[in-house]
């Protein structure tokens, strides 16, 4: 297995601006590079210099990322940083399948390796990583990518590239941008989307008479995206957000929210949505709980829940206090379920293999939780992306990858929901779980009026 | 001997020029630079709310807010940026950049307006703030917040590196009048101490032999003139080589 830091690394996982006039020009040309808005001119620049036959493109595209001997997948995603725990516990969950694989003959006789890079879930070292792993390492396709800001700027360089027949597949977002155009053709999802998941939070709440939703976000597209998920579900309802509160990305548990907790029992929520990561949406919940703010607060599951549920009960006499209205949203059953055969597999094949992260890429102390709903995602990810990769044949090229991916129908993973794709359907899993803590642990929300009602 | 009270005043002339250039040099720089870059910065941070305005309107059309959102935020990288947010038609807030909330005076505000206005936010300072419409303000409106603390710095920074100049300018000027003042006051002072020599003592031949009188110039013709005196004990003819008039 291939690892390396990323070109744009820092040891701290510090990535603030150092602003000149040089380095704001240079921005500004990075920016003009990928920003979304750009990619019309980016295609027309393409239009002309591709001028080729689509044989030449495809021709091109063959054998990239694919030898003999090994199949290689580019990462980029949160291996430091306040959010590194996402990072690693889907890379773990991706591994303990693909290690697997390659202890049972691989895939046609080819290893699947991951190539890693770290971005510290920041959107400027995750495109530098991209176009690393693009142009320099060749993979054969993107996987695993964390995080809406930086996959939302992945994107245009997607498009860009697209005579290359790059794919993301099965980014740890839910966001909206790669599931519609311009950029939705070379992404693949397997989770449910925000929208789904705000949608199945508000539907619920309001069912039981919580009617004013409040929106703690973090100020980026990720946040955004929630942000417009929960406004849209909530305009179903004929309701408006009842206030908002944000955070800067990168905020830290040990951090204050207490600003932001204010600013939202100023308008006397009923519930408060949260679109963040562990660290920062602990904290909030922390400061909310400290400060009188007594109403549901719900997670998306991007949060990472077992980073969250740790942040708030290590070293606490009275843990419940801080979790007890928590509410996670979750994109996967819930890896306690053992009647669940992918369940099942995914328990054994952790106990099994138990990977982790490379040590090159550690740089702050980070313990892995044995199971968790990032880990789980990361397994059905790669147990998904294994299935693809299998129906490329003996002879994989990227050209035909899209046709792999849409002859996925009626799949079935291993769980109750089967997976479908098509041109028009490029987003597998459809279905959205609620989970609460119970005795330390979050376990499936099946009655929200006994609850919250 | 020195010749100090003849040049006084004109030094004295020479630092009062140079510190009326200076001073009036001063006072244009910095009405000049203030000038042009505040409304250099402003100028930018129009164009920046237009690029914008611009990008967002397709983004918009499809709601595609998180896509809107990555695009403020790169904006925000730019120097003295400090806040963006993007207002629908209807006043509604659908992208910005503040943490941990949106102040109240921006959400009071008018939001169709695209005029400049000056901003002061309790707890983030005092800003300028332009906006642009999206669609002709059919689809919304852009507004940039440039922070005037950073435009100050800039601008207080580019005015001391030119007073600095001119200073040190000024310093130079004033000490190189000085050293051609001297220049000119050192064979003065020798031909005061000829003179002096000559009264007291005129009738001695060493006095007949100094450097002095070889030089081609008005002190030379002062000396000699002194000497020819002198000896003629009165002015009734000029010695040989010295003319009535200087050249």
């Amino acid at each position: 297995m291939q690892c390396s830091l990323g070109p744009g690394a820092s040891p701290n996982g510090n990535w603030g601006p150092l602003v000149t006039r040089k380095s704001v020009m240079r921005s500004g040309l990075a920016a003009l590079l990928v920003a979304p808005f750009t990619a019309s001119s980016l295609v027309a620049g393409r239009g002309q210099e591709s001028g080729g036959s689509e044989a030449e493109s495809s021709a091109r595209a063959e054998g990239r990322g694919a030898t003999d001997d090994e199949i290689v997948l580019g990462v980029s995603a949160a291996f430091s940083g306040p959010s590194r725990g996402l990072g690693a516990e889907l890379y773990r969950g991706a591994m303990a399948y693909f290690n697997h694989v390659n202890e049972n003959g691989g895939i046609e006789g080819r290893k699947v390796s991951l190539r890693l890079y770290d971005d510290g879930y920041q959107p400027d070292p995750c495109v530098q990583n991209t176009m690393r792993l693009m142009l320099e390492d060749e993979v054969f396709l993107l996987f695993g990518y964390v995080g809406t800001p930086t996959v939302t700027r992945v994107l245009p360089i997607l498009k860009k590239f697209q005579d290359e027949s790059i794919f993301l597949f099965f980014p740890f977002t839910g966001a909206q941008p790669q599931r519609e155009p311009p950029y939705g053709e070379f992404a693949f999802n397997l989770r449910a989307s925000y929208n789904q998941e705000t949608a199945g939070l508000v539907d619920n709440l309001v069912r039981i008479g919580r009617r004013r939703i409040a929106v703690f976000y973090q100020i980026d597209a990720y946040g955004r995206s929630g942000w417009a998920g929960v406004r849209a579900a909530l305009d179903k309802h004929g309701e408006r957000l009842a206030g908002e509160a944000t955070y800067s990305r990168g905020e830290k548990f040990t951090g204050s929210m207490r600003k932001q907790v204010e600013i939202l029992q100023g308008v006397s929520p009923d519930a408060v949505i949260c679109i963040g990561a562990y660290a920062a949406c602990a904290a909030f919940a922390r400061d909310a709980v400290d400060l009188g703010l007594d109403v549901p607060i719900a997670n998306l599951s991007f949060v990472g829940s077992e980073n969250l549920l740790k942040l708030l009960t290590e070293g606490q006499d009275d843990a419940e206090r801080y979790t007890r209205q928590l509410i996670n949203s979750q994109v996967v059953p819930s890896y306690e379920d053992t009647s669940i055969p992918a369940v099942q597999e995914y328990r054994e094949l952790m106990a099994r293999h138990d990977p982790q992260v490379p040590a090159d890429l550690v740089q702050e102390e980070y313990a892995p939780f044995p199971h968790s709903f990032g880990s789980l995602e990361g397994f059905l990810n790669a147990k998904l992306m294994g299935e693809i990769l299998r129906r490329l044949g003996p002879n994989p090229d990227r050209a035909g990858l899209e046709e792999a991916v849409f002859s996925i129908e009626d799949f079935d993973l291993g769980i109750s929901e089967r997976v479908s794709f098509g041109p028009d359907r490029r987003q597998g899993l459809q279905s959205v779980y609620h989970t609460v803590v119970e005795d330390g642990r979050f376990v499936p929300l099946d009655d929200w009026g006994a609850r919250f009602g | 001997m020195r010749i100090r009270r003849l040049f006084k005043w004109t030094r004295f002339g020479i630092f009062a020029v140079f510190g009326l250039i200076v001073l009036a040099t001063s006072i244009l720089c910095i009405y000049t630079v203030d000038t042009e870059l505040s409304a250099e910065y402003e100028v930018n941070t129009q164009n920046i709310a237009k690029t914008i305005a611009d990008s967002s309107a397709g983004i918009l059309l499809n709601q595609n807010l998180a896509t809107l959102q990555s695009l403020v935020d790169q904006f925000l990288e730019v120097q003295g940026i400090r806040y963006i947010y993007i207002t629908s038609e209807t006043g509604e807030f659908l992208a910005h950049t503040f943490v941990p909330g949106i102040p109240e005076e921006i959400l009071e505000s008018e939001h169709s307006n695209t005029a400049p206005v000056e901003r002061s936010l309790p707890g983030m300072g005092d800003f300028i703030e332009v906006g642009s419409p999206i669609l002709a303000g059919v689809a919304g409106t852009v507004h940039v917040g440039m922070d005037l603390d950073v435009v100050a710095l800039k601008i207080q920074r580019a005015i001391g590196q030119q007073v600095y100049l001119i200073s040190v300018m000024l310093v130079l000027g004033v000490l190189a009048s000085i050293w051609f003042v001297n220049l000119a006051a050192k064979p003065l002072g020798e031909l005061l101490a000829y003179a002096v020599e000559l009264a007291r003592d005129g009738e001695n031949d060493e006095l007949g032999e100094r450097d002095l009188l070889a030089r081609d110039d008005e002190v030379g013709h002062l000396a000699r003139l002194f000497l020819h005196v002198s000896r003629q004990g009165g002015g009734r003819g000029l010695p040989a080589g010295t003319s009535g008039t200087t050249e």
